[in-house]
């Protein structure tokens, strides 16, 4: 029984079929490889669920035993109260969406994630300090519980905020999932109704057109010339032939069978494919319900930028941690109180926990997300943004990314010549020689024998964008030949057809008469287009500048080598004949027949060849070539033929002009492969049997050893061993796909590419980017987008750090030396949450220093987002600055109003009783409490001020790492000044139109304090200035390493 | 699962290890002696320019200023009250009459704070005219006199014990000094006591009267020996109200340039003070 009942994985069999027509009895042997990398995806008790599921056996029986089976009629259908019942035992025909993670649970992770869980610490202390006031002296001031409850509204407010946005960026993906919801024509209570297909029910007598989606897995009842494109499935578009015909054991492979989500085409050999059949399995027992299921069993790995981020919350938070716990230390050593020393540990924590940073960082990685949904890169998960520019290796699909994904005349043969034709997406520039007469003739063939037609009612779409009905390689002749010679129905028009044999497998060509519009003779032409070796035979002469010459050897010979040049560039090559019937033999009235082939079929006269091939986008070999500079490595992954893949990857530079693989090299020396030097090779050419066969370890020697790889004629799966080997060399995988066979791999990769036009739901829900025009130039653009975030959140990062210390510094110095406290708990709120946000989020609009596509992708355990530079720069070169130039304003502040520094030295004690209101100042004048408390608000915000104008230095410092300013340009971005112009209005609304409000400890400060940090802010952009000049002139040098960040 | 964090836990110690030395590059905490050295160097030869430079700009910043008054004074527009013995914790006094040491500290305290208003401390002083401010052109800046006398029960002249030793407790009260101040009308204090039963509450000189002649005052640099103008309070507690406590508040008045009434600041021209006398 289980030899009847095959693993899930086989399923790309089909996609197979024609290389490995000899073992096609052993399913299970072929695709061993993949299963046993597959059963590592899940657990044992779900795989042996999946068999029992899928002992599927309908394929095999009649349709009364169906019928009997699902207690069904297949001309009444199912009674509508039966299928009611059915429905609400089976649950709606939809896919159940993978696990959602419970809202609450995303919200409260917000709540506790990153510095969240420090100002929590800081919120009890609070209240903690004010439990132990409280229990002394009833009348205790509630300063601190308000403060308490700030830091947790603060943490709330960020909470919410990094949780909206994350929903916003969630919504952007789920209205995209929405689909219009799909109908489906049932037979029930013996009426053909239309149903959304969500209701359908196992027994349901279903119908389906070319163009529908199959609404279920369907056992064929009925069909007409029905095919089907098993993509979304298996990843191959070659079309399937369905009928109701059991044609093999393994029900993925038998013909009478059609898969949920697959799409039915319309065949070329009947104007509409139909379908009819029942419904056997719907929702999440259909085939792809099973692999949908089996995706999301591939963990999720963790983003890239989420580990850098976690990875800089550790070291502030550690250096938080660890200065507040010394310094508590410290404090209580000198004899404060536990209160006093708990209210400086909350103050250094506030100090130094960049409250606002994170969500700084959510506003900026959603910035960009929207720049690249603008560049067709949507993407799902925000920290995909800059996964992306990290990306070290990517794994393309060919057709669609890579290529136009539409077959297109390449190159022609005649006059024993080859012409190439031009196959750029709009088709503008064919510059072949066409004042030859056998082009006249070869023009004829192509347009008449040929049964594609134009969709009706697209007059004013370009030729190359209109709907055709046919198959690839005609579509391809169509729109070459109405491209060339203008209007092709009127010239078919003019040259009615009087009888045809289409294409089929046994003849290999295809065959049409035709009237002619020669007014001299009314011949009949005869025009015949089909394999080129099979056209070839049928030929007795050949068309050399319009005249017929006798085919001898020497010309054969000719058409042989064209042939093999043709067909080496991976191209589909077609052979063209034609015969002008004689007059006598065939009058006007003649009637031929198809069937008694009351004609000629021999002794033609060949004209020429002709071929096809997909050929690729014109803006990939450019974006190649990108990759290549900025040290991102192409693998190309395709279930193509070895030598079209070759010939693709030759053509895009993904294997360079002058790179050869071990094959080539052998066959210019003239040698077997084994004898070849590996080493010499640069290229690799892997196909899906060779990698079958491999070990990882040799996996990973070809990926490692090989600076260009194609993988050819693989499967979708083994798309998820490709992955697995990249990962394993330590590289950022970025993977393409559209087929629901690929979700493993997208879900795998560190970032998984789905296609947004070709791409099916699964795909993309298991991706992390959809590419909404399947181009793979739009992944370059996004990598050049993620690698400038990178490089801009590091300098936001650097810009939020550095005011740190100005924050911190006042309450180390007030602890230490006793000076009146410099800056307030509220007030470094104010600076975080205020005035720095609206700046540090311009820096994500600054432009990219140099060419950031030259350098190579960072390296992932290496190139920290911040490293060691980073923090000691901002914290103790200009942080400290800072902190002086504050301290400044602060200091001229008091002194001016009757306090000299010195008079400050250990005043605090004395300065905070709240029963000394005669505190005397350096001259002599006695202060009130109150009238100090006052004072102490100016300080904060002198402070402020001083920290505001130096942040103003630090933001536009921050704009280059490496080059000058002047360089960089000062007022190329915009929005760094809305920044600085949203600092000072800020800062000038805090001090002058909320400095009555008492609670906010602002107070209104003269105007000329706000210049007395000005030549501080001046210093640190010189400073930087000279810093940037030696990076620059000495790289590599001792202050490179320590200064460059 | 154990095994694999027994051995990440080794491998880090080992990391450790390598990092606090490695001895194939002669790393010791990453970088090597030289690269140290530089560094601190570096940092001495950074930081040695940040001190000067800060102290040049705060030398910078001292030379706007004026060594006799401050720059500003807007932040102290008027003066507050501060009442004498100095409270320890809290505006409370706490004496009992039969227990001479619960006030010795008090009486220390006034003896203290009375000590250059003794005629000894005085005689160098100048004997001002009354009833009007005293403003002088400079350059050199006289004292007036505050005969101490004009405290009269509180002098501590006749009474060493300032009135403890009877349950008649004196508290002296003083307004904060603050240079440029010219009261305008007649400023006098004036104190309430906030019980009804204890009504008794003396105050000297006569009526609080606080003589215009200590204004203005030019700072301590410039006026050297000034000596504020004082009021004392004198609360009586009947022989029988032991174990009573009062409350006292003392105001500015009579004079429209000195504020009494802020909502935030208590001791802005006023002053409330608890005495407690135990049996």
């Amino acid at each position: 029984m289980h030899q009847k009942t095959p693993e899930i994985y086989s399923v790309e069999l089909s996609g197979t079929k024609d290389i490995v027509k000899t073992d096609k009895g052993d399913g299970k042997e072929k695709y061993r490889g993949l299963k046993n990398n597959c059963l590592e995806l899940k657990k044992k008790n779900h795989k042996e669920e999946f068999q029992k599921e899928l002992h599927l056996d309908d394929h095999k029986l009649s349709n009364r035993e169906l019928e009997e089976k699902y207690g069904t009629d297949i001309i009444m259908g199912l009674s509508s109260t039966r299928a009611a019942e059915l429905l609400a035992r089976d649950g709606p025909n939809s896919l159940t969406p993978p696990k959602q993670t419970p809202e609450i649970v995303k919200f409260l992770k917000q709540m506790v994630g990153g510095f969240s869980i420090l100002l929590w610490v800081g919120a009890f202390l609070c209240w903690i300090a004010y439990g132990i006031q409280y229990s002394s002296d009833k009348s205790a001031s509630l300063n601190n519980v308000y403060l308490g409850c700030v830091l947790g509204l603060v943490v709330i407010l960020t909470g919410i905020f990094a949780y909206y946005q994350e929903a916003k960026s969630t919504n952007i993906m789920s209205s995209f999932n929405k689909m219009i919801p799909q109908q489906a024509l049932v037979i029930r209570d013996s009426e053909k109704k239309t149903i959304p297909s969500e209701q359908l029910v196992v027994g349901d007598i279903v119908e389906v057109k070319g163009g529908d989606q199959i609404p279920a897995d369907i056992r064929v009842l009925s069909s007409q010339g029905c095919r089907v494109d098993n993509s979304s499935l298996t990843g191959e578009s070659e079309p399937q032939p369905r009928s109701s015909e059991f044609t093999h054991e393994n029900p993925l492979e038998t013909k009478n069978i059609c898969f949920y989500s697959t799409t039915c085409l319309e065949a070329s050999t009947s104007p509409v494919g139909t379908v009819t059949g029942m419904v056997i399995n719907t929702g999440d027992r259909t085939i792809i319900g099973h692999i949908a299921s089996l995706a999301s069993g591939v963990g999720n790995e963790k983003t890239p930028i989420a580990i850098e981020i976690e990875h800089f919350v550790h070291i502030v938070a550690g250096v938080a941690v660890s200065i507040g716990i010394l310094f508590f230390i410290i404090a209580v050593s000198l004899k404060y109180q536990v209160l006093d020393s708990i209210i400086f540990l909350i103050g250094i924590i506030v100090a130094n926990v960049p409250e606002g940073l994170l969500a700084t960082v959510t506003v900026t990685l959603s910035l960009t997300a929207k720049r690249m949904a603008k560049k067709n890169c949507l993407v799902k998960n925000l920290e995909a943004v800059e996964t992306l520019g990290s990306t070290s290796i990517i794994c393309s699909d060919k057709t669609g990314t890579l290529t136009q994904n539409r077959m297109t005349v390449a190159h022609l043969w005649f006059d024993n010549q080859i012409f190439v034709a031009d196959t750029s997406e709009d088709h503008s520039n064919q510059v072949f020689d066409q004042s030859s007469r056998t082009w006249a003739s070869l023009s004829k063939i192509i347009t008449l024998c040929n049964r594609a037609e134009f969709k009706p009612g697209q007059e004013n779409v370009p030729i190359m964008k209109k709907a055709v009905i046919g198959d690839a390689s005609e579509t391809a002749l169509l729109k070459f030949s109405e491209v060339i010679l203008g209007d092709v129905m009127e010239i078919r028009k003019r040259n009615r057809k009087v009888a045809e044999i289409p294409f089929n497998s046994t003849n290999k060509f295809q065959l049409s008469i035709h009237e002619t519009d020669d007014p001299h003779g009314k011949r009949f032409l005869m025009v015949m287009k089909g394999a080129p070796e099979r056209i070839l035979e049928k030929c007795s002469t050949i068309m050399i500048n319009g005249e017929e010459h006798p085919l001898d050897k020497s010309t054969a010979k000719t058409f042989h080598t064209a042939y093999m040049e043709l067909g080496g560039l991976g191209e589909r090559v077609l052979g063209f004949c034609h015969l002008y019937l004689p007059a006598d033999e065939f009058p006007e009235t003649y009637s031929f027949d198809i069937d008694a082939m009351n004609f000629p079929t021999s002794n033609l006269c060949f004209v020429g060849l002709l071929s096809m091939i997909d050929p690729p986008r014109s803006t990939v070999p450019d974006a190649v070539t990108k990759c290549r500079s900025a040290g991102i490595k192409v693998i190309m992954v395709t279930g193509d033929h070895p030598i079209t893949a070759k010939a693709i990857a030759k053509s895009v530079g993904i294997i360079s002009a002058n790179s050869e693989t071990v094959e080539d090299i052998a066959h210019r020396l003239n040698i077997a492969v084994e004898q070849v030097n590996k080493r010499d090779a640069k290229a690799a050419v892997v196909t899906g049997m060779e990698l079958k066969d491999m070990s990882s370890e040799q996996l990973d020697e070809i990926l490692a050893n090989y600076q260009e790889i194609v993988f050819a004629r693989t499967s979708p799966q083994q798309k998820l061993i490709i992955v697995e080997g990249c990962q394993r060399q330590d590289a950022v995988v970025a993977v393409t796909g559209d087929g629901v066979n690929d979700s493993p791999a997208l879900k795998k990769a560190d970032i998984g590419i789905a296609m947004g036009i070709a791409g099916s739901d699964a795909a993309k829900n298991a991706a992390d980017m959809v590419l909404l025009d399947d181009n793979f130039a739009s992944i370059v653009t996004g990598v050049e987008e993620g690698r400038l975030i990178f490089d801009n959140l590091k300098k936001t990062i650097a810009y939020t750090l550095t005011k740190n210390i100005a924050e911190l510094c006042p309450f180390l110095i007030y602890i230490i030396v006793g000076l009146p406290l410099p800056i307030g708990t509220i007030t470094i709120l104010f600076i975080d949450l205020g005035t720095d946000i609206i700046p540090s989020i311009a820096l994500a609009y600054e432009k990219a220093e140099s060419d950031i596509m030259n350098r190579k992708p960072r390296h992932k355990n290496k190139d920290r987002l911040v490293n060691q530079p980073l923090a000691v720069y901002s914290y103790l070169h200009i942080g400290l600055m800072q902190a002086l130039g504050a301290f400044l304003v602060y200091f001229t502040v008091y002194a001016q109003e009757g306090f000299l520094p010195r008079t400050l030295i250990n005043l605090r004690v004395e300065w905070e009783k709240d029963y000394v209101n005669d505190l005397e100042d350096s001259y002599g004048q006695e202060w009130t409490r109150y009238q100090r408390e006052y004072l102490e608000w100016t300080g904060y915000t002198a402070f402020f001020v001083g920290i505001l104008v130096q942040q103003i230095a630090d933001l536009i410092i921050r704009k280059t790492r490496r080059n000058s300013i002047f360089q960089q340009g000062l007022f190329r971005n915009k929005v760094i000044w809305v920044g600085i112009t949203s600092q000072i209005i800020i800062g000038l609304i805090l001090s002058y139109g909320l400095g009555s409000v008492t609670a906010l400890s602002f107070t209104m400060l003269r105007a000329q304090y706000w210049f007395v940090a000005v030549p501080h802010a001046i210093l640190i952009w010189a400073y930087d200035e000279v810093r940037k000049l030696f990076i620059r002139l000495y790289p590599g040098s001792w202050w490179d390493k320590n200064m460059y960040y | 699962m154990t095994k694999n964090e027994e051995k990440s836990l080794n491998q880090s110690l080992a990391e450790w290890k390598l990092f606090t030395y490695n001895p194939t590059t002669g790393e010791f905490l990453g970088r090597t002696a030289k690269s140290w050295g530089l560094i601190l160097l570096f940092y001495l030869v950074f930081y040695g320019f940040l001190a000067a430079l800060f102290s040049f700009t705060m030398w910078v910043m001292l030379q706007t200023l004026n060594d006799e008054v401050p720059k500003y004074r807007d932040q102290i527009p008027s003066p507050g009250l501060m009442v004498f013995p100095k409270p320890v914790t809290a505006l409370e006094y706490t004496f009992s009459r039969s227990d001479p040491t619960s006030y010795a500290g008090y009486i220390e305290d006034l003896k203290k704070f009375l000590k250059p208003y003794t005629l000894e401390e005085q005689k160098n002083l100048t004997v001002c005219p009354d009833g009007a401010l005293f403003e002088q052109k400079g350059p050199v800046y006289v004292a007036c006199q505050f005969p101490i006398s004009l405290l009269q029960a509180c002098s501590g002249m006749n009474d060493p014990d300032f009135g403890y030793s009877q349950g008649n407790p004196c508290i002296l009260v003083k307004m904060n000094r603050i240079i440029g101040l010219k009261p305008e009308g007649v400023p006098r204090i004036d104190c309430v006591s906030k019980n009804e039963d204890i009504p008794n509450v003396a105050v000297y000189p006569h009526n609080g009267m606080i003589d215009l002649k200590y204004f203005p005052y030019y700072g301590k640099k410039l006026h050297v020996g000034y000596l504020q103008p004082l009021v004392a309070v004198q609360v009586s507690f009947a022989p029988n109200n032991t174990g009573k406590e009062v409350t006292v508040e003392c105001k500015i008045d009579g004079s429209a340039n000195l504020k009494s009434q802020d909502d935030r600041d208590k001791f802005l021209g006023r002053v409330m003070f608890k005495i407690t006398a135990r049996a």
